[in-house]
């Protein structure tokens, strides 16, 4: 196939890309004891983008033939010509790259396809039914498993020649509880890059009891007093603040169409303590979900240095913002399935570790809270606004860790929270839980970071 | 026999060798033409075609469900769906449908959209442009989309039932503000479709996403009151009929979640609401000749004069419940199928809006409704986007910021007039609703 995708773009006349994405999924889902789904699809297509008089087109087929593919490339073509007449902006010559070779298989000890079906459907009834033996208290579970094997071939006319062989699952419980009218919930879920003992560093039913555990502790916890409060976020709270808040306002699209980001590189927008990237490989622990070694415009997808010791140095691109810009691709276009077009997503998202340890960080805090995860609801615009439910978060009282308080937002500008940093953990964790971002297509993606140290706003009904 | 209908007979052949006893293929083949438009200009157009098998094996009375767009994959997806069958727990009411006697439907498929080209795509996409910037100067086209698509379906089952038919649908939304200095008004979206390529109709659409963008236009804070709030069809449709169709749903009604389980026969709503579903209304934008199952739709009255009639069920619901199969499996070749509405509409009432209007001492007309609308209590509460104050009778002025909230049951059970006018929302053809005794809060 790769043979015949590089004949076929050599011989193409105009700048041509050629994707060929083969795609195994699985996904069970389990409600209350029901099985709601549990289905696999196999999708192959090869998707074409052209660049025709400075306008692109795309088309997809799965007619993998070399005379299914040529028709594929004519109407990509066909579609660029076609809107060119009527089209006011032009893209101009894609600039110089680091184009991805060669072969990128998967490293895993543990191949997922080593697990048969019947294994992974009776993982996820065991964690249904350790939620539903979590007490009387419990009233509702879900469960979910999806995970995605792909191979991908991309091809460009000017030098992008390149095989991947990627895994990618997920695992995720709920669980609900109930007292006197008051409904709580409880969430775990992980995700990788890899293989089936990659993915379970907390075995499934430990995960069950944890969503359990945290709904129950819940329905007894007091709310937070709301306010601005000194808080120590951990690990999966500064990846989703770095890919939820910051992330999404330096994808160079979203900074063309008016994000706060526009006119601020260059400019402090953080503590000097923070240093902020996003990058296709997995730093400082493996397995992120994120990793991909090239993007789909077959670009090496490296490490960006997104905020360098609080300044802004730079946004995420395809090869369409970089030229825009004037600067280098970064490796984060990004395609969910065939018949979709790349666009600019990212990747693992996260802060480099610095030096204080963990404890240091929670024993400076006189008053505060102890903040876990991402729970239920938020959103982030693209002037950096932001509100998240928190999954776990508890009180710290001169300097130690307190009890637990339920319904906890934080909220706040993300760059004024970046700001109020003072102090940055000596570990790292990488934790989006089910590792998913949606922005017209789906994309796999982790986040990440140390534990750090900063000021927000904390929400929560009081009472 | 059609490309597709062999695939779909060779994946129900490698269902059974593998070990089904019994088994459905939903068969899809799409070719679809998208052209976007944005801030003023074309977007990437995108061509794809593609042909889905979904593969439904039954083991006894346990399923399981594969699909590929892959015909060298067949085999691998029929094994599949017979591994997860066998591994899934047993549910007495799995099983196919009964079988029902075809009756094709015309009108889905218009010949001359075989030969609707990019070229086509795009310049009825860039029609959106041009009319909207032809209507006011101050419109801003926020995004605009037109798609083309020409496909066929096809179910067969290991009963004997071999269903198939073509279609084509076009369909183009458009969503406009307007800005006039430092104002800048609601953003207003509109959607249209049309099975043949003589019904494609953009200029409507877009007038009435830029009216009611200029419309809004210097709005200013409005007052709290407990008043009457006239709806729009777009508001109908986020605060009543997502509400109707969660509890119309045989699957939430078997699940215990729809409060309508014991209702039917019973009074749920005012004398003068009539909803009804039709599968078949030639034209309708989700007419077929069957559903995901191969069964044909039933058209049906839900609602009868306030009182409940039935429940939309596919074969798995009709069977749990005891109830006929009304036809409404839903859902693509990738998942297994689901229940869902086809044509769904709420009959006009006697009166124009205009009447409607002069009748409310104190009340706003609600274009849009941005908020929550649970569909299992009834509550709704959100902000009226591009409302309208209504004072003794007359539209008074656009107001901003403000908050309405309720319960659907309620309203449904309350609501006081409903217009001879409707419009169609792709698949729902809705009139506009007036609510009295509705908490409004104003930013004043």
């Amino acid at each position: 196939m790769q043979a015949l995708l590089e004949a076929i773009a050599a011989e193409a006349g105009s700048w041509i890309e050629l994707r060929f994405h083969a795609r195994k999924t699985k996904r069970i889902s389990i409600r209350n004891g029901i099985l709601e789904e549990s289905s696999t699809a196999r999708l192959t297509g090869v998707g074409v983008r052209a660049l025709v008089d400075g306008v692109l087109g795309f088309a997809a087929t799965t007619d993998l033939s070399e005379r299914g593919i040529r028709r594929a490339v004519a109407d990509a073509q066909a579609a660029a010509r076609e809107s060119a007449p009527m089209k006011k902006s032009r893209i101009p010559d894609f600039g110089p790259a680091a184009f991805a070779r060669g072969s990128h298989p998967l490293l895993t000890a543990d191949p997922l396809d080593d697990h048969p079906l019947e294994e992974k459907l009776e993982w996820v009834m065991r964690a249904d039914e350790t939620v539903r033996r979590g007490g009387a208290s419990i009233v509702s579970s879900s469960v979910q498993y999806e995970e995605f094997q792909d191979e991908k071939i991309i091809v460009t006319s000017d030098g992008a020649s390149a095989h991947l062989i990627d895994a990618k699952p997920e695992f995720r419980v709920v669980a609900v509880a109930q007292a006197n009218g008051d409904q709580t919930m409880g969430l775990d879920s992980t995700s990788v890059t890899g293989g089936w003992r990659d993915l379970f560093r907390r075995a499934p039913d430990e995960m069950a009891e944890r969503a359990v555990r945290l709904a129950v502790d819940q329905l007894s916890a007091p709310h937070p007093a709301g306010g601005r409060a000194t808080v120590v976020l951990d690990p999966g709270l500064v990846g989703v603040l770095s890919h939820e808040a910051i992330g999404h306002t330096v994808e160079a699209d979203i900074v063309l169409g008016g994000a706060v980001t526009a006119r601020m590189i260059g400019k402090q927008v953080a503590s000097e303590l923070v240093t902020l990237c996003d990058s296709g490989q997995s730093e400082h622990r493996p397995h992120a979900t994120g990793t991909i070694p090239f993007d789909d415009e077959g670009i090496a997808a490296g490490r960006t240095v997104i905020i360098d010791r609080g300044v802004l140095r730079s946004y995420l691109h395809n090869r369409e913002t970089a030229a825009h810009f004037g600067v280098e691709p970064t490796g984060n276009a990004r395609a969910f399935e065939y018949s979709d077009d790349p666009i600019i997503r990212m990747r693992n998202t996260y802060i480099e570790p610095g030096e204080t340890p963990v404890e240091e960080l929670i024993a400076g805090v006189r008053t505060g809270y102890y903040l876990c995860g991402l729970g239920f609801g938020g959103q982030a615009d693209s002037n950096a606004e932001f509100m998240f439910g928190v999954r776990e978060a508890r009180r710290i009282e001169g300097g130690r860790l307190g009890g637990l308080v339920r319904g906890a937002t934080i909220s706040g500008n993300a760059f004024d929270v970046l700001k109020s940093v003072d102090a940055v953990g000596n570990d790292f964790e990488w934790d989006l839980g089910a590792g998913r971002c949606g922005k017209t297509q789906l994309a796999k993606v982790d986040a990440g970071g140390p534990h750090l140290r900063c000021t927000a706003t904390i929400g929560g009904r009081q009472g | 026999m059609t490309h597709l209908l062999k695939r779909c007979e060779r994946a129900l052949d490698e269902a059974r060798r593998a070990g089904a006893e019994a088994a459905e293929v939903f068969g899809q083949t799409i070719r679809s033409i998208s052209v976007g438009v944005e801030k003023n200009d074309v977007q990437i157009s995108r061509s794809q075609q593609e042909t889905m098998i979904g593969i439904r094996a039954f083991v006894g009375p346990r399923v399981g469900f594969a699909c590929t767009n892959d015909p060298d994959q067949l085999a691998a997806a029929g094994a599949d769906a017979v591994t997860l069958a066998k591994a899934s727990p047993p549910d007495e009411h799995n099983r196919l449908p009964d079988a029902a006697p075809f009756a094709p439907v015309e009108g889905t498929f218009d010949p001359a959209a075989e030969q609707f080209g990019v070229s086509d795509a795009v310049r009825r996409a860039t029609e959106i442009l041009s009319i909207a910037e032809g209507i006011d100067r101050r419109v801003i086209l926020g995004e605009g989309q037109f798609v083309a698509e020409v496909g066929e379906r096809i179910v067969v089952n290991t009963d004997g039932l071999s269903a198939g038919e073509r279609a084509s649908l076009f369909s183009y939304f458009v969503v406009a503000t307007a800005q006039d200095g430092e104002a800048v008004s609601n953003m207003d979206f509109q959607f249209g479709a049309s099975r043949s390529v003589a019904g494609i109709e953009i200029a409507p659409i877009v007038e009435r996403a830029c009216r009611n963008a200029l419309g809004s236009l210097g709005a200013t804070k409005g007052e709290s009151f407990v008043g009457s709030v006239i709806l729009s069809p777009h508001a109908v449709q986020s605060i009543l009929v997502q509400l109707l169709l969660f509890q119309l749903n045989a699957k939430n009604v078997l699940r215990g979640m729809s409060r309508w389980r014991d209702a039917i026969g019973k009074t749920v709503a005012v004398p003068s609401l009539v909803v009804s579903d039709d599968g078949r209304r030639p034209g309708g934008v989700a007419t077929s000749s069957f559903d995901r199952e191969g069964t044909p739709h039933r058209p049906m009255t839900v609602i009868e004069n306030g009182v409940l009639r039935g429940f939309l069920h596919n074969a798995y619901t009709s069977r749990a419940m005891g109830q006929p199969n009304t036809g409404h499996a839903s859902g693509s070749a990738r998942s297994l199928p689901t229940i869902g509405p086809t044509n769904f509409s709420i009959a006009p009432g006697e009166r124009p809006l205009e009447e409607m209007i002069g009748e409310v001492d104190r009340g706003i007309l609600v274009t849009r409704f941005s908020g929550t609308a649970d569909p299992v209590s009834g509550d709704f509460s959100g902000v009226a986007k591009a409302a309208h104050r209504i004072v003794h009778g007359r539209i008074d002025r656009p107001v901003t910021e403000t908050l309405i909230a309720g319960n659907s049951f309620e309203a449904l059970r309350s609501l006081s007039a409903i217009s001879a006018e409707r419009e169609s929302i792709f698949a729902f053809t809705l009139p506009y609703v007036r609510l009295d005794g509705i908490s409004v809060t104003g930013g004043e």
